[in-house]
């Protein structure tokens, strides 16, 4: 005798039973179509404010409303920068004894005491040394005529490999106009490439896009800073009969005609000449430069702004 | 969504993209910059579906790109995607999985990297490819080690969601 689950399971089996219809479901399917209209509308959104932004990236109502939306965050910026400052200054501070040790060992070991101390002192002095050397600087001999310093904070970076650039608290309402020069303390910094209100954004001379005619502080001979291969900067277009020494000091080379106006002005330190490449393939000297300012960890910034406002 | 849940989620992300631009993107290690928007959005995406993952990342990249006053929509776009696509991997596949946050960071860190290559590529921006290939693994492992945290924060703000209310379209069987 067969079992009689076993039989009864194959008649179920074997027998071409009617299927229901599968069951819509229309909450489902309203859910799907909600969730795909809702992601459609923000990428179409998202992409014109792209195309807009990118069109009229420095006039314009979005620009506008981009800007006021910038100033109602500063707050919240300036807040963070503040909570993290202490954790910053702590990393700071412990990244650059390991590198001190790493250089001086048996120096430190015989001074440890003295280390220890003028550390802590340097330390202290560390919270606000961009603003030191921005006051020093416009109070030197180096600072450029006919142009004053508008000092300001930085308040953010441009994270990632995509942009060289910084924004600073300080805009149009301080006097910064668009193509502004920006140093450091230590030498140049770059350009403004956009103004708002009360804040600007600082593409930095590591930018790709930025080229600086600059010249050799001994030897006077000329060139464009700009970047090289691996994003170290070079002095390009000097030719090879040109004698460029390593440790040479490169600065802005300024305007030589006044119809065309360079956009920085004589005598900004750039950077310092860290080595001289001659190739037999390459048409120019290859002159790497090591730049004066910290562009990686820039608290502070002076923009130079015209005493006299030019036609 | 409850709306007190729409409140949190906004917050989160607010906090997390101020904290993105005022002091993540200056911490630079070996080439890479943790991203601790993106771990929120993750986060997020994975406790409340699709739509809030998208919504999110829309806003939350909007806020950056005021703050940092980049090209506006960029960074929205980007994160908008990645919030979907994270979003339905929650709803989905990724349901319960303990490794889920892990995997979709890992994921969604390659993808928003390339993504925002192509963006500015096809913008002709700057789109330096060999850097980005370069910071993509220690900024795979920089999002990992926050994804811990940030994600258990998440999950104790907005407890998960009830299986039903996160996907009316997914039937388990079995």
């Amino acid at each position: 005798m067969a079992p009689p689950s076993r039989s009864a399971r194959a008649a179920v089996l074997a027998s071409s039973v009617q299927r229901s219809k599968p069951t819509p479901y229309p909450s489902k399917a309203r859910s799907a179509l909600i969730r795909r209209t809702v992601v459609v509308v923000l990428v179409l959104v998202a992409l014109t404010l792209v195309t807009i932004s990118f069109r009229s990236p420095t006039a314009g109502a979005l620009h506008d409303i981009q800007g006021t939306g910038s100033t109602a965050l500063r707050p919240f910026q300036t807040a963070a920068t503040r909570v993290a400052q202490p954790f910053r200054d702590a990393y700071d501070y412990v990244h650059g004894l390991a590198n001190a040790k790493a250089e001086n060992k048996k120096l430190k070991e015989q001074n440890a005491a003295l280390r220890a101390s003028a550390l802590g002192a340097a330390a202290q002095l560390a919270k606000q040394p961009d603003y030191a050397k921005l006051l020093h600087l416009e109070q030197g001999p180096r600072f450029p005529n006919g142009y004053r310093a508008v000092n300001a904070s930085v308040i953010s970076f441009s994270g990632g490999a995509f942009t060289h650039s910084l924004t600073i608290a300080a805009g149009s309402s301080s006097g910064i106009r668009q193509s502004s020069p920006v140093l450091s303390g230590s030498g140049l910094v770059g350009i403004v490439s956009n103004v708002f209100p009360d804040t600007a954004i600082v593409t930095l001379i590591s930018d790709p896009d930025t080229f600086v005619a600059a010249r050799d502080l001994r030897t006077r001979v000329r060139g464009v800073v700009g970047t090289g291969a691996g994003g170290t900067l070079i002095l390009d277009h000097v030719s090879k009969t040109e004698v460029v020494r390593q440790g040479d000091a490169i600065v802005t080379d300024g305007t030589h005609n006044a119809r065309y106006p360079d956009l920085y002005p004589y005598g900004i330190p750039i950077g310092r000449v860290t080595s001289v490449g001659v190739a037999d393939t390459a048409s120019f000297l290859q002159v790497q430069v090591q730049p004066f300012a910290n562009l990686g960890s820039l608290d502070a910034v002076g923009v130079l702004v015209p005493t006299h406002q030019r036609r | 969504m409850s709306l007190l849940d729409g409140v949190k989620a906004a917050v989160l992300l607010f906090v997390a993209a101020i904290a993105q631009v005022s002091i993540f993107s200056q911490a630079h290690v070996f080439g890479a910059v943790p991203d601790f928007l993106l771990v929120s959005l993750v986060a997020l995406a994975l406790l409340r579906g699709s739509v809030a993952g998208a919504v999110g990342g829309f806003f939350a990249g909007l806020l950056v790109d005021t703050a940092s006053l980049g090209t506006l929509g960029l960074t929205s776009l980007v994160l908008t995607l990645a919030g979907y696509w994270i979003g339905r991997y929650g709803e989905t596949t990724g349901r319960d999985r303990a490794h889920a946050p892990f995997l979709s960071i890992a994921v969604v860190t390659v993808l928003y990297e390339l993504g925002l290559l192509v963006v500015h590529f096809v913008l002709g921006e700057s789109a330096p490819a060999a850097a980005v290939v370069r910071s993509l693994v220690p900024a795979i492992v920089l999002n990992l080690i926050l994804t811990a945290p940030v994600y258990a924060l998440a999950r104790r703000l907005l407890r998960p969601a009830e299986r039903a209310a996160l996907s009316a379209e997914v039937q388990l069987l079995g």
